[in-house]
């Protein structure tokens, strides 16, 4: 397999009444490209112009080195599971896998090889000639899979497959993706909106924002630098803190809104020309701060909540203008709410976005 | 005693809970009820009563036939007769044709309304339910003053192609019948087809096209397969309701075309062979047999497989220019051969004579209010509006109230055995009761009263499926709701069960006193001349040749079917404050 290669390659607009739809994106061989965002996004609006479902105003689709922006679905060689499964309810298990065969001619014992072959790898055998109205939740999602699969596309579409699904059922789906995504090496593209079932699978992933692909990289890239305020908000719990940035003499100082001053070291990114003074938004992952007495760098207040989740506590403390939300281990156990404390953290954790722009209040 | 002993509870707990104590002890009081009415559900007497007035006319028919001498070589004699054999093939014939061309007019139709969203579908939808609501006699009445002899269409026809001679001469005779049938099935085809396939989910046709299939291909292995049930079941329904077809067959077929029902009612009628009459109607309910079942068996699986998904959102029509320009001719059509007949009588009733080129005006009006009426009918205008709507009211108060309490009392129950021996109706002839209870009652009741409930009989089976079935779906909560905030039974029932049920119990005694104003078998049969409705008024003007006359009321007619109409889907009332809103409200505007 040639990994590393754009597989899909696509710049396309459309004006929609809800949203201006503007994405550029590249997804390689190979890999499985987790699409997230919050509902009416125009994640499956994407995967619809992808699939041919819609026609983009502008722009071009590349498939495997061939455009088919203005080609039908029907030759696109493109897959999708659909959110609701969309699996044929007068056919069979067996009849719905092969469908796509049958239309594409495939001779009868090439077929059939075909369809044992795919009950066989998603544990349907017993299935075959069931009605699809008497299948599970995770047996119909399969044969989704198994029908969406059995043409052999180039590009599989996955539309929320799991969001019909209890959690264990989903986590356990989750993981059979994996290994065949492993077993077969196909690509696709996963429409999700849960944050944990994006970055589980460990591949790329874009962050959509009112028709727009706001960020696309590694989880971890995404993650750990996101570049809006509203992806670190949305992958993942952030907190945002309204701080303005001063420099004095090189060095910068950071006034949170109404309490805390701390400086800031400077690395490669921060620096003077980047960040002039002036408001910001400051960002602290929970997980990133801890009342422990070796980090230097603090934020203080009171303890307003405190909630036990059996791995840790989780805390929303009030420091100034604003709380701060902070998960907590174990050793924590003898805080209590109405309790000072003080939450550091490493320097290197803190991001800075630059605050929203308020419209000016005539009264 | 419940009463009693509940406000006793209710003072106990009072001194410790005074809000809470009131709702348990209305909500157990209620609950009590409840149970105490599934208890009787079965062995009710409006049930048992109802199962008598049904069967006991069917099993009176059946006696005569039975206990009749020389049952046996009767039945031999008239399965060889020529009569049989015509009656039989021509009844088929024409259910085939009717039932078949009824679903093909009705496909295209079906695909824009169950693909498309566009505006005035709603409107479209509810309008489609009318032709199925019009009395036959009137829709007859229509055919004739449009596509008769000297109608409107020949009209056209000479004036458009003058000299050439061009004439539709097939009114009355086959051509003619399944004409009427199909202008009477295909809007309730197009109407149910059109939500099937508004409920098939568009994305199993995007998952076929994105495994490689094309339109054709999705259409034939996806789409009609999906629809198959569907038009199984309305073929076998409009085959059902044209082969047992009376006032149609009666009034176009002449003296060649007969169903069995026509037979019957010769027999019975003009010839005052009763015995014969049973023993027709015994062979028709034996040909019956076989095909309710297969009728019952696809009602069944599209019950089962309609199960798949509700309704879907689908495509603006605006975004498919040629299928717009499609649609707008499929609507003039549909416009041209349904909407002609109706606007046709409503036209020429303002003309003198009823006539192209006759002076406009209200002559044909004021000629309902002349001895030449009343000679033809029998009675006056007001005796027969009279009568027709105090049958009508009574009919729909009847089936409506007895139709209802058995819903309530059978609420929690699946569709189930219980309810179909209340569907027997359905299953047989109109014809066939009819002259069972005549048989049965004729003598001893008077013929207003046999009327009211051979037409009982007749709504009931609608009234009772609309009510069942919308009682069911309104569930228990709510009430439970209300009987915890200390709403006694009767309170709950008047503050909030009828309110609900109200669009389902207006639909409902709509089509009550639509069938009861549209029929003509019954009063004609039972009413021995005596009792005249708008049905039988026009059905005589017609016989005279009084045509002014009969389209006047004809159109007095479809003005009541219109108010029927409105009231079914529950705009009257609306509409009325649109046109006349309440003061307040005209203030706050």
């Amino acid at each position: 397999m040639r990994e590393n290669e754009q597989l899909l390659r696509l710049d396309i607009e459309k004006a929609y009444p809800e949203f201006q739809m503007e994405v550029a994106l590249h997804v390689n061989r190979g890999e499985i490209f987790s699409l997230v965002g919050p509902s009416g996004c125009g994640k499956t609006t994407l995967l619809r112009l992808i699939a041919g479902l819609e026609q983009p105003d502008r722009g071009a689709i590349i498939l495997d080195g061939r455009e088919i922006t203005n080609l039908p679905p029907a030759q696109r060689r493109v897959g999708l599971v659909f959110q609701d499964y969309a699996l044929f309810p007068h056919l069979t298990v067996a009849g719905n896998i092969e469908y796509g065969l049958k239309v594409q001619r495939v001779p009868a014992p090439a077929r059939r090889q075909r369809l044992a072959g795919l009950l066989e790898l998603f544990g349907l055998e017993g299935l075959a000639h069931r009605q699809i109205q008497h299948l599970s939740g995770g047996e119909k999602q399969r044969v989704a899979l198994a029908r969406a699969l059995a043409p052999e596309p180039l590009l599989l579409l996955l539309d929320e497959p799991f969001s019909a699904l209890d959690y264990n059922l989903r986590q356990r789906l989750r993981q059979e993706l994996k290994r065949l995504r492993e077993k077969l090496g196909f690509t696709a593209i996963f429409v999700t909106h849960q944050q944990e079932e994006a970055l589980s699978f460990g591949g790329r992933l874009g962050v959509m924002e009112n028709g727009r692909l706001v960020q696309a990289g590694t989880a971890e890239e995404v993650y750990e630098n996101p570049a809006t305020p509203f992806v670190a908000g949305f992958l993942g719990e952030a907190n945002l803190l309204p701080c303005s940035v001063e420099w004095e003499e090189g060095r910068a100082r950071i006034r949170l809104d109404g309490n805390d001053c701390f400086e800031l070291p400077l690395t490669e990114e921060f620096q003077p020309a980047g960040f002039p003074a002036g408001k910001y938004l400051l960002m602290l992952r929970p997980e990133d701060l801890s009342p422990d007495p070796v980090l230097a760098w603090r934020v203080t207040g009171k303890i307003e909540t405190l909630e036990y989740l059996g791995s840790g506590y989780r805390l929303e403390v009030r420091c100034g203008a604003g709380v701060v939300r902070a998960f907590l281990a174990k050793k924590y156990r003898n805080l209590r709410e109405g309790d000072r404390i003080f939450l550091g953290f490493d320097p290197r954790q803190v991001r800075l976005f630059p605050a929203p722009v308020q419209e000016e209040r005539h009264t | 005693m419940k009463r009693g002993n509940c406000e006793g509870a209710r003072s106990r707990a009072r001194e410790k809970r005074p809000p809470a104590g009131r709702g348990d002890c209305t909500r157990r009081e209620y609950t009590h009820s409840l149970a105490r009415e599934k208890r009787r559900a079965d062995r009710n007497p409006v049930y048992l009563i109802l199962l008598l007035l049904f069967y006991l006319p069917v099993l009176t028919v059946l006696a005569r036939v039975f206990f009749s001498a020389g049952f046996l070589q009767e039945l031999a004699g008239f399965l060889q007769s020529e009569l049989f054999w015509n009656t039989l093939s021509f009844s088929c014939r024409q259910a085939l044709y009717s039932a078949g061309l009824s679903l093909l007019l009705a496909l295209p139709g079906a695909y824009f309304f169950g693909r498309f969203a566009f505006p005035g579908k709603r409107f479209l939808r509810s309008a489609m339910v009318l032709p199925f609501m019009l009395p036959g006699i009137l829709v007859v009445l229509g055919m004739v003053v449009f596509y008769g002899n000297n109608g409107a269409l020949n009209h056209w026809l000479a004036a458009l192609f003058p000299g050439r001679g061009w004439r539709f001469t097939g009114l009355y005779g086959f051509l003619g019948i399944i004409l009427a049938h199909v202008f009477y099935n295909f809007t309730f085809c197009l109407r149910l087809t059109g939500e099937a396939w508004e409920r098939i989910n568009p994305a199993l046709h995007e998952a076929s096209a994105l495994l490689g299939a094309g339109p054709f291909y999705t259409w034939r292995r996806i789409t009609l397969p999906l629809l198959a049930p569907t038009l199984l079941y309305l073929f076998l329904l409009v085959f059902l309701y044209s082969f047992l077809s009376f006032t149609v067959v009666l009034v176009l077929g002449g003296y060649l075309y007969k169903t069995f029902e026509v037979l019957i009612y010769i027999e019975y009628s003009s010839r005052l062979r009763f015995d014969r009459a049973a023993l027709i109607a015994f062979v028709q309910l034996i040909l019956l047999a076989g095909f309710l079942y297969l009728q019952a068996l696809s009602g069944r699986r599209l019950r089962r497989e309609g199960l798949f998904a509700g309704t879907l959102p689908t495509l603006n029509i605006r975004n498919y220019p040629g299928r717009t320009i499609l649609f707008l001719l499929y609507l003039a059509f549909v416009a041209f051969f349904f909407l002609s007949p109706l606007a046709a009588v409503v036209l020429r009733s303002f003309l003198s004579r009823g006539q192209p080129g006759g002076l406009p005006g209200l002559e044909n009006y004021r000629l309902l209010l002349t001895d030449g009426f009343r000679f033809a009918v029998g009675r006056n205008f007001a005796s027969v509006i009279a009568t027709s709507t105090g049958l009508a009211v009574t009919v729909a108060f009847l089936a409506v109230f007895s139709a209802y309490y058995l819903a309530r009392l059978r609420r929690d129950r699946p569709w189930g055995g219980g309810d179909l021996w209340l569907q027997l109706p359905l299953g047989v002839s109109f014809i066939t009761f009819s002259s069972g209870l005549f048989m049965l009652a004729g003598k001893a009741l008077p013929p207003v009263v046999l009327i009211l409930w051979a037409q009982l009989f007749l709504a009931f089976p609608l009234v009772y499926s609309i009510l069942r079935t919308a009682r069911r779906e309104l569930g228990e909560p709510l009430l439970e709701a209300a009987a915890l905030l200390g709403a006694s039974p009767s309170r709950i029932l008047k503050t909030v069960e009828l309110p609900l049920m109200r669009p389902a119990l207006s639909t409902a005694a709509a089509y009550a006193a639509a069938f009861s104003l549209g029929d003509l078998a019954a009063v004609l049969m039972l009413g021995r001349g005596r009792v005249v409705t708008l049905s039988v008024a026009i059905y005589r003007l017609i016989g005279h040749y009084r045509f002014p006359q009969a389209i006047a009321l004809g159109t007095i007619f479809i003005l009541i079917s219109l108010l029927l109409f409105l009231l079914m889907e529950g705009r009257a009332r609306a509409r009325l404050q649109d046109i006349f809103p309440r003061p307040e409200e005209a203030e706050e505007e």
